[in-house]
This record gives structure tokens, C-alpha cells and sequence, in this order.
């Protein structure tokens, strides 16, 4: 009777992926994770040098990404940690869209962010503590999502925020009185399971949440 | 009885001699000794076998072919028995009873064999012939047959149920034919049956649970079908089964516990099907086996630890399924096993040090789980050990030095870990190794000049690691190497240029690592080099002339290094190139004339050099040419006619070079171009309509240059452009209104030329558009309210126009706008309150204009604003209190 070989496959010749630059390998591993039905994408070649002629990255004089544009643009899928690999980003434009899943820590790493809008998606999870290492940042939109738990107290250390919107979400607890926070129009906390502002020296700050 | 004739003619001739009774009785006797023994007399059972024998021979396509059962004959009466003829076989009553008509290139069907005709027959054996047609139900006939084999023919159709009559049947095998349709349940009745094979064929539907009757069976072969359903059960009586094998059905449902009973089994495969469920424990009381194959399944659940009782088990391959859990350690007790894969599945845990008691182990396949912990260093004792694979896993700890006992490993695959510590000398022990592959992994230390002694060693990957120091030169010493891998690492040094001697190698791939020092020139003496990737790296010195001796090369990447000198232009001998990079380097000199011999060369990138001269012809020869980059550097000249026949071009960059060319005759219609950039050069002349002729152009950026005219209406055509950028030129007329018919434009860019006339409100439906600047030029009327519909707009620059009227109030629309000049215009009227909507603006100039009203002061909630200009206009009133009006200068207000 015929022996039968059993073939154990191997996919061992991987080809490297011919691109030096860190910031078009990060973009291209975002696009893995997502769906582009209307291949806004289309023009991401990840052979290229870098990825400075893709369409919706902006880069600056040095070939540093500092604007990705991907806002209304049909995208479904998840954020990966690869994302903080973008250190020159300053724009992070993903608003209405279909992302789904956490928002991932390591963009607490985008140190040279000024504005992050991720608002009409549906981003689960928590707010990451590391956001409070976007010194730069000046607007941080998340309005309209499903995040949960707490806005983290570290965020009033952000002292350039000026523009903040975490309405209609499924955030707890109570809202931070501290820095930027003093400024902020009660509309933008709207629409979630928050105490109201926190009452300094009386109630703990992750209070009922 | 057929015999009859032949007997009447005897007694007709004796009739008139009645009276003699004597002669009557002894010619009775005669007649009846005749009829036992006389073959003679007997000829009317062969003739009718012989004749039915002949009759199907004549059905046969070949039977024309002399050679083929010419024994089969009946023109000599001395061979008017088939007894004699090749293949046939009789009994002693001269009845056949075997025809065995293997491997003879017999071509034709079943249809003309009478098998009524041979009541005696028990053994037909017609394998590896070419015979197709149906297989006919009247084999059901043969009652007496005990072995059948058609298998290796080209049988159709359906399996007759009147097979199930053949109740002697010990041997069943159709194989390797065309049979299609159900397994009748009537193969059932074989109650005498030891032997079925009916695998390779198209049979589907369910397994009978009929099957189950056969207690005689010992093997039981249905892969390579398409059966589906679960196994039944009933195969669980099946006590005599010794081999047992469902591979490569579609199989669904789990593994029946049944089989556990199924004691004297000594090989059990079910690999490639859809089984589901856990592996039964029960296999485990299958103490005679030998090889079990479930890979390729569903599995899921842990194996059972019941497994470790299979004292004789040599080969377990439980590969490609969903198996979890750790690996039991009893796995340790199965001291035959020679195979063991597990390879692809989501087990988790340690590897259990046990599995050192595997003496005779020669595979250990256990890549691509998410094992943990480290390798233990008693796999050292595995001698006999040829292949190791470990890769794509969670391994961490270093490898163990123990694992330079190994003598006979032939690959070691540790790729894809987390190991690591440093590669230790120990491995330049395993004198058989192969293949070595720990890539992936976060091994650090240098590379040890210990595995230049690995003198059979043809595949060395230890890119993406953290390894440092220099290539040892005794990589030079690894003669049979056909693929080196050592990129993504932190080595320096210079490159050994004892890796000249590596005449088999096919690919080096030392990118992405800090090596100086200039390029070998012995690297030019690898005459089997296909792929060499040296990039990014801090390479310097002369690109050596010798490289154009690799005849073999596919692809060259030089790029991202500080080599210096020229373009060696024996690149030009490098016939199989078909990619070529060697930008971000100090390349100085001319372009080869000679690179255009390169007609296989699909990509050529040379950007950000220090080239000079003009770009030659000969590049127009490159007909392959889909990707050509030659932008920031210093050429000079024109674009050569002959880029007119660069028609395979998908992008190509000439951009910052000293070009000068009229942009209109020089390029013509390049039906696959996706991206075009002559920024920064002299192009003069008009931009030509036949741009509007490259369906999929998506970048097009001819911006400063010395291009006059107007912009084309039909560009418009080009449907798929996502970056317009024509500014900083001496173009002159209207924008085309035909602009608004690009529903992908990301970028529109026409700043600084000598545009004029007023905007069209289409405009307004470029929905994509993320950047928009037609400053500097001398735009006027009024901005059209439809650009409030531009809501993915993040920068609007229309200063230094000629605009006039208000500002539209529906621009509160852009909420993204984080940047809006409107200054030096002659826009009228008060500032429109709503321009406090825009939330994301940072940089505001309105300055420059005739605007008139108070300064609003909702300015003060524009709480994002950075900076702002509303100076030399003709605004009242106090000044917002805000943070950016407190910082702004006195002149900017």
C-alpha cells in the first residue's frame, strides 16, 4: 500500500519587506488591520523608501510623518500598538469611521502630537493613562464612542489642551477639576455615566466608578 | 448444460448399431471417461471461457496492437484452450479460475466481459491498466471470487451494489480510478472481506455504518475520496483492523471513542478532514500503535496525556489542528517515537522536559504554538535528532549550549522567539546541519566564528536579532551556503571579503545594520548571486566595478549608505537585474549610458545622489521600466524623446534636478502611470492635454518649474488624481471648472502662478479635499459659499488673490480647518461671528483686507487658536480678551 508522505509545510522565505523606514512600516502594519472598502489605502506602497507620497500622510522636510488624514473615510478594523511608532506625528485624524476595539497605550508615545480626533467610531476600553504624555497636544476629541471607566486624573497635567470632547460615550466617575479642566463646556462630558465634577478633598476620584 | 450438441452428434451415429450391446456400453464408457478426463471432449466449457475471452479482447482499443495478449488465439487447434494463454490460469478441470492482467496497457471498458461466462473464476486482477467505463453489475456474477483489483485504471461511475453478491470476497480493491458516488451499504455484506481499498477516487456522501460487519477486515484504505459525515461508530468492531486510514475526506464530527477498541490497529490516519472535537482518550488504548496521523484537522481541546501509553507509537503528527493546553508530559514514555509534530496549533506552556527520553526521536516539530518558557537543555540528549523546530513560539531564556551534542541535526529552526543571550560557539559542533535559522529572536552578543565549521550548512538566518560585533571572515569558509541572512542587526565592521569564496550563494541579505568600510570587491566573484541587499547601512567608498560580473543578479539594493564615486557602468552586464537602488547615497558622475542594456530592469531608483549630466537616451530602451526615480540630484538637460517609450512606467520622479525640457513634447500618453513628480526643475512649455489620458494617475506634481499656459480642461479625465500640484509656474487663465470632477483630490495646490477670473462654485464638490491653496495668483469676485461643503478641509490658503465681497458665512462648515488665510485680498464687510465655530483653527490671517464691523468677540472661545492676524483693516472695537490676542504682536491687530 502507498505510504503516505506527510508534508509538514514550512513558510520559511519570508521576503524582507525592502523598506528601511519605521514610520511606513507602522503605517503599513495599521492597514493590515484595516478594512478599506473604498481603498482610500490604495496608494500605500510599502516598497517605497518611505511613505511620504501616500496619499493622506503628510510628512515634514526631514520624510517624518506628521499628518495622517484618514477622517469619513469608510475604515473599519483596529488600532495597533505600531501606531506609537509615529514619534513626529502631530495629526492623528481618524474621526468617523467604523474602528472598532481599544485604544492602543502606545499612543501615549506620540510626543509631538497636537491634534488626535477619533471621535464617531466605535473605540471600547478605557482612555489610557498615557495620554497624559501628549504634552503637546491641543485637541483630543473622542466624543461619540463606547469608551468606559474613568477619565484619567493624569490628563490634567496636559497643559496646552484646549479642545476637549469625551460626550456620549460610557465614561464613570467623576469629571477632573484640575488644569485645562477648569475650561472645558460641560458638553463635552455629556452623555456618559459620570458624577458630575469632583469635589476636591471630599470624594475619591475614582468614586462609584 | 452447454454441452449438449456435441454428445447428441455422438449418439446419433451410433443408432444403427444397437444390437451390440457391448459396443453400446464401451462406447457409453467412453463417452462418459471422455467427458471426465479427455480434454478433447471437454472443449465445449473453453470455448465458451475462450470465447468470451476473445470477444472482449476484440472490445479493447488496442487490440490491434500485435503484441498485446497475442497468446490470445484460437487459429491453432492445439491452443483453442485459454489455459495456456498469457494471464489465465485454469483449475484442474481445465476451468479458469484466475486472470491476472496487471501493468499490460490494456485500454477499453468492462462492457463486452461476459462475466457469467466464468462460474470457476476466484481471482481477477486487471490493476494498472487503462481501462474506464462503468464497472459493470454483473461482476455481482462471479460468485466464487475471492480477489478483485481494478485499481490504477480509469473506472467511472458508481460502485455496482451487486459487488455485495461477491460473499468469498477477501480482496477488494478499486483504487486510483474515477469511481464516484456513495460507498453502497452493501460492500457490507462482505462478511469474508480482509482487504478494502477504494481510496483516490471522487467517492462521497456518508462512510456506511454497514462497514462495520467486515470483522475480517484487516486494512481499510477510503482516502483521497470526498466522504462526508462523521466516522460511524460501528468501525469500533472492526477488531481485526490493523491499518486504518480516512485521510483526505471531508470528514465533519468528532473521532468515534469506539476506535479505542480497535486493539490490533497499528496505523490510524485521519489527517486532512474536518474532524472536530477533542481527541478521544480512548486512543490511547491502542497499544499496537505504530503511526497516528490526525493533522489537518479541527481538533481542539489538549491532548490526552492517555497518548503516553502508545508504547509502539513511531510516528505522531498532530499538526495544523486547534489543539491547547501544555504538551503532557507523558509524551516523555513513547520511547519509539521517531516522528513527533505538533507544529500549528495554540498549544501553550513549556516544553516538557520528558520528551528528552525520546531516544530515537529524528523530527521534533513543535513551531508556531505559543510555548513558553525556555528550551530545555536536555534536548541535548536527543541524538538522534535530525530536525528541530521550535520557531514561532514564545520561547524565551537562551538556547541552551547542551543542543552542540546534536550530531546529527540536519535543520535547527528557532526562529520567531523571544531568545536570548548569545549564539554559542557549542553550535559550530552540529557538523550536519543544513539549515540554521534563529531569526526573530532577541539574541545579542557577536556571531561565533565557530560556524564557519559548519561546512554543510546551506541556509544561515539570523536576521532580526540584536547581534553585534563584525561578520566573522570564517562565513567565507561555508561552501555550500546558498542563503545568508544577517540583516536587522547592530553589526559593524566592515564586510569580510572572505565571503567572496561562497560560490552557491543565491541570496546575502546584511541590510539594515551599521557595516562601513567599502563593498568587497570579491563580492563581484559570487556568480550565483541573485538577490544582494546591502542598504542602510554606513557603507562608504567606490561601488566596485566587479559587482557587473553577477550575471545572475535579480535585484541590487545599495541604497540609504554614503557611497561615493560613480555608477560603475559595468552595471550595464547585469542582464538579469531587474532592480536596482541606490539612492540616499553621495553618488556622483554621469548616469551609465550602459544601464540601458538592462531590459529586464523593472525598477531603478537613483534618487538623492550627486548625479550630473543629462539623463541618457538609452534609459528610454527600458521598456520594463515601471518604477524610475532619478529625483534630487543634479541633472542638467532635457528629457531624452525617448521616454516617450517608456510606456510600462508607473511612477516615475525626476523632481529637484536641473532639468529643462518643454514639458509638452517630451512625455507622451503612459497608460499605467499612478504617480508623476518634475517638481523643482526648468521645465517650460504648456502642460499637454494628454495628461487627462492616464486613467490611473493619482499623483501629478509639476510645481515649480517655468510651465506657462493654461491647465488643460481634459486633465479632468484623469479620475483617479488624489494630488494636484501646478504652483509656483507662469500659468495664466481660469482654473477649469472640470477640476470639480475629481471626487478623489486629497491635495489641490495651483498657488503662485497668474491665474485670474473667479472660482467656480464647483469647486465645492471636491468632498476628499484635505489641502487647498490657490494663493499668489489673481483669483477674483467672490469665494464661492460651496466651499463650505470642502468639510475634510485642514488647510485653506486663497491670500494674495484678488477676492472680494464677504467672507462666506457657510465656511463655519470646516470644522477641521486648523489653518485659514484669507489675507491680502479685498474682502468687505464684518467678520462673519460664525467663524468662531471653526474649533480646530490654529492659525487665522484676515489681515490685508477691507473688512469693517467689531472685532467678535467670540474669538475669545476660539479656544485652540495659536495665532491670529486681523491687522490693516478697518475693524472697531475692543480687543478679545484671550490668550491669543494677549500673545499676538501689536502689529498683527
Amino acid at each position: 500500500m502507498a505510504p503516505i508522505s506527510l508534508i509538514l509545510s514550512f513558510f520559511l522565505f519570508i521576503s524582507p519587506a525592502l523598506s528601511t523606514n519605521s514610520e511606513g512600516n507602522a503605517l503599513h502594519a495599521l492597514r493590515s488591520r484595516f478594512k478599506d472598502p473604498t481603498n482610500v489605502l490604495q496608494s500605500w506602497d510599502p516598497t517605497l523608501v518611505n511613505p511620504c507620497t501616500w496619499f493622506h500622510v503628510t510628512c515634514d522636510s526631514n520624510n517624518h510623518v506628521i499628518r495622517l488624514d484618514l477622517g469619513n473615510s469608510n475604515i473599519s478594523g483596529t488600532l495597533g500598538p505600531e501606531l506609537g511608532q509615529l514619534q513626529h506625528l502631530q495629526y492623528l485624524e481618524l474621526y468617523m469611521n467604523d474602528i472598532s476595539g481599544k485604544i492602543p497605550k502606545e499612543l501615549g508615545n506620540l510626543k509631538s502630537l497636537v491634534s488626535m480626533d477619533m471621535y464617531q467610531n466605535k473605540l471600547e476600553g478605557e482612555i489610557p493613562k498615557s495620554f497624559a504624555n501628549l504634552k503637546s497636544l491641543k485637541f483630543l476629541r473622542l466624543n461619540n464612542n463606547k469608551l468606559t471607566g474613568s477619565i484619567p486624573r493624569e490628563l490634567t497635567t496636559l497643559s496646552d489642551l484646549k479642545v476637549f470632547d469625551v460626550s456620549n460615550n460610557g465614561l464613570c466617575g467623576t469629571i477632573p477639576v484640575d488644569g485645562p479642566f477648569r475650561s472645558f463646556p460641560m458638553e463635552s462630558f455629556e452623555n456618559n455615566k459620570l458624577n458630575g465634577p469632583e469635589l476636591q478633598g471630599l470624594v475619591p476620584y475614582d468614586f462609584g466608578c | 448444460m452447454i454441452i449438449e450438441p456435441r454428445l447428441i452428434f455422438h449418439y446419433a451415429m451410433m443408432s444403427p448399431n444397437l444390437k451390440n450391446n457391448l459396443v453400446i456400453f464401451s462406447l457409453i464408457f467412453f463417452i462418459l471417461f471422455c467427458a471426465s478426463n479427455f480434454p478433447p471432449v471437454v472443449s465445449f466449457y473453453y470455448m465458451e471461457e475462450a470465447h468470451a475471452l476473445l470477444k472482449w479482447k476484440t472490445s479493447l482499443q488496442n487490440h490491434n496492437n500485435g503484441s498485446l495478449l497475442s497468446s490470445w488465439t484460437l487459429n491453432n487447434v492445439t491452443k483453442t484452450s485459454p489455459c495456456a494463454w498469457v494471464g489465465i490460469h485454469c483449475n484442474r478441470g481445465g476451468r479458469v479460475n484466475s486472470i491476472n492482467l496487471t501493468s499490460i496497457g490494456l485500454k477499453g471498458m468492462l462492457h463486452d466481459f461476459s462475466f457469467s461466462s466464468f462460474p470457476h473464476m476466484a481471482y481477477l486482477d486487471l490493476w494498472r491498466n487503462q481501462l474506464y467505463g462503468n464497472i459493470p453489475p454483473q461482476i455481482g456474477n462471479i460468485s466464487r471470487l475471492k480477489y478483485l483489483d481494478l485499481s490504477y485504471n480509469s473506472f467511472s461511475g458508481t460502485i455496482p451494489p451487486q459487488i455485495g453478491h461477491l460473499s468469498y470476497l477477501k480482496t477488494l480493491h478499486l483504487f486510483e480510478n474515477k469511481l464516484n458516488g456513495s460507498i453502497p451499504y452493501e460492500v457490507g455484506r462482505l462478511c469474508s472481506l480482509n482487504y478494502l481499498a477504494l481510496y483516490s477516487n471522487y467517492l462521497e456522501d456518508l462512510i456506511p455504518p454497514s462497514l462495520g460487519n467486515l470483522s475480517n477486515l484487516a486494512t481499510f484504505y477510503l482516502y483521497d475520496n470526498s466522504l462526508s459525515g462523521s466516522i460511524p461508530g460501528e468501525i469500533g468492531n472492526l477488531r481485526s483492523l490493523s491499518d486504518l486510514e480516512l485521510s483526505n475526506n471531508k470528514l465533519s464530527g468528532s473521532i468515534p471513542p469506539s476506535l479505542g477498541n480497535l486493539s490490533n490497529l497499528a496505523t490510524l490516519y485521519l489527517y486532512e478532514n474536518s474532524l472536530s472535537g477533542s481527541i478521544p482518550c480512548e486512543i490511547g488504548n491502542l497499544r499496537s500503535l505504530s503511526n497516528l496521523a490526525l493533522n489537518n484537522n479541527k481538533l481542539s481541546g489538549s491532548i490526552p496525556p492517555s497518548l503516553g501509553n502508545l508504547s509502539n507509537l513511531a510516528t505522531l503528527y498532530l499538526y495544523n489542528n486547534s489543539l491547547s493546553g501544555s504538551i503532557p508530559g507523558e509524551i516523555g514514555n513513547l520511547s519509539s517515537l521517531s516522528n513527533l509534530a505538533l507544529n500549528n496549533n495554540k498549544l501553550s506552556g513549556s516544553i516538557p522536559p520528558s520528551l528528552d527520553n525520546l531516544s530515537n526521536l529524528a523530527t521534533l516539530y513543535l513551531y508556531n504554538n505559543s510555548l513558553s518558557g525556555s528550551i530545555p537543555s536536555e534536548f541535548g540528549n536527543l541524538r538522534s535528532l535530525s530536525k528541530l523546530s521550535l520557531g514561532y513560539n514564545k520561547l524565551s531564556g537562551s538556547i541552551p549550549p547542551s543542543l552542540g551534542n546534536l550530531s546529527n541535526l540536519a535543520t535547527l529552526y528557532l526562529y520567531e522567539n523571544s531568545l536570548s543571550g548569545s549564539i554559542l560557539g557549542e553550535i559550530g559542533n552540529l557538523r550536519s546541519l543544513s539549515d540554521l535559522e534563529l531569526s526573530n529572536n532577541k539574541l545579542s552578543g557577536s556571531i561565533p566564528p565557530s560556524l564557519g565549521n559548519l561546512s554543510n550548512l546551506a541556509t544561515l538566518y539570523l536576521h532580526e536579532n540584536s547581534l553585534f560585533g563584525s561578520i566573522p571572515c570564517e562565513i567565507g569558509n561555508l561552501r555550500s551556503l546558498s542563503d545568508l541572512e544577517l540583516s536587522n542587526n547592530k553589526l559593524s565592521g566592515s564586510i569580510p571579503p572572505s565571503l567572496g569564496n561562497l560560490s552557491n550563494l543565491a541570496t546575502l541579505y546584511l541590510y539594515d545594520n551599521s557595516l562601513s568600510g567599502s563593498i568587497p570587491s570579491e563580492i563581484g566573484n559570487l556568480r550565483s548571486l541573485s538577490n544582494l541587499a546591502l542598504y542602510n547601512n554606513k557603507l562608504s567608498g567606490s561601488i566596485p566595478p566587479s559587482l557587473g560580473n553577477l550575471s545572475n543578479l535579480a535585484a541590487l539594493y545599495l541604497y540609504e549608505n554614503s557611497l561615493s564615486g560613480s555608477i560603475p557602468s559595468e552595471f550595464g552586464n547585469l542582464r538579469s537585474l531587474s532592480t536596482l537602488t541606490l539612492g540616499y547615497n553621495k553618488l556622483s558622475g554621469i548616469i551609465p549610458h550602459s544601464l540601458g542594456n538592462l531590459t529586464k530592469l523593472a525598477t531603478l531608483y537613483i534618487h538623492n545622489n550627486l548625479l550630473s549630466g543629462s539623463i541618457p537616451s538609452e534609459i528610454g530602451n527600458l521598456r520594463s521600466l515601471f518604477n524610475l526615480e532619478l529625483n534630487n540630484n543634479t541633472l542638467r538637460g532635457s528629457i531624452p524623446l525617448s521616454f516617450r517609450n517608456l510606456t510600462s512606467l508607473i511612477r516615475l520622479r525626476l523632481d529637484r534636478n536641473y532639468l529643462s525640457s518643454n514639458i509638452s513634447e517630451s512625455f507622451y500618453i503612459y497608460p499605467n502611470l499612478t504617480f508623476i513628480d518634475l517638481s523643482h526643475n526648468n521645465f517650460y512649455g504648456e502642460i499637454s492635454s494628454d495628461w487627462g489620458r492616464c486613467p490611473k494617475l493619482g499623483t501629478l506634481d509639476f510645481s515649480v518649474n517655468n510651465i506657462t499656459g493654461n491647465i488643460p480642461p481634459e486633465i479632468g479625465h484623469s479620475s483617479q488624481l488624489g494630488v494636484l500640484d501646478l504652483s509656483s509656474n507662469h500659468i495664466v487663465g481660469e482654473i477649469p471648472t472640470e477640476l470639480g470632477k475629481f471626487n478623489f483630490l486629497i491635495k489641490l495646490i495651483l498657488a503662485q502662478n497668474q491665474l485670474s477670473g473667479q472660482l467656480s462654485p464647483k469647486l465645492g464638490s471636491l468632498a476628499q479635499l484635505e489641502h487647498l491653496d490657490l494663493s499668489s495668483n489673481r483669483l477674483n469676485n467672490s469665494i464661492p459659499k460651496s466651499f463650505g461643503n470642502l468639510v475634510k478641509l485642514h488647510y485653506l490658503n486663497l491670500s494674495n488673490n484678488q477676492f472680494c465681497r464677504g467672507i462666506p458665512i457657510k465656511l463655519e462648515e470646516l470644522i477641521h480647518l486648523s489653518e485659514l488665510d484669507l489675507s491680502y485680498n479685498f474682502l468687505r464687510e464684518a467678520i462673519p461671528s460664525q467663524i468662531c465655530i471653526l474649533q480646530s483653527l490654529e492659525n487665522l490671517n484676515l489681515s490685508h483686507n477691507s473688512l469693517s464691523g467689531l472685532i467678535p468677540s467670540c474669538f475669545e472661545k476660539m479656544r485652540g487658536l495659536l495665532r491670529i492676524d486681523i491687522s490693516y483693516n478697518e475693524l472697531q472695537g475692543p480687543i478679545p480678551n484671550s490668550t491669543t490676542f494677549r500673545d499676538a504682536p501689536i502689529e498683527a491687530l
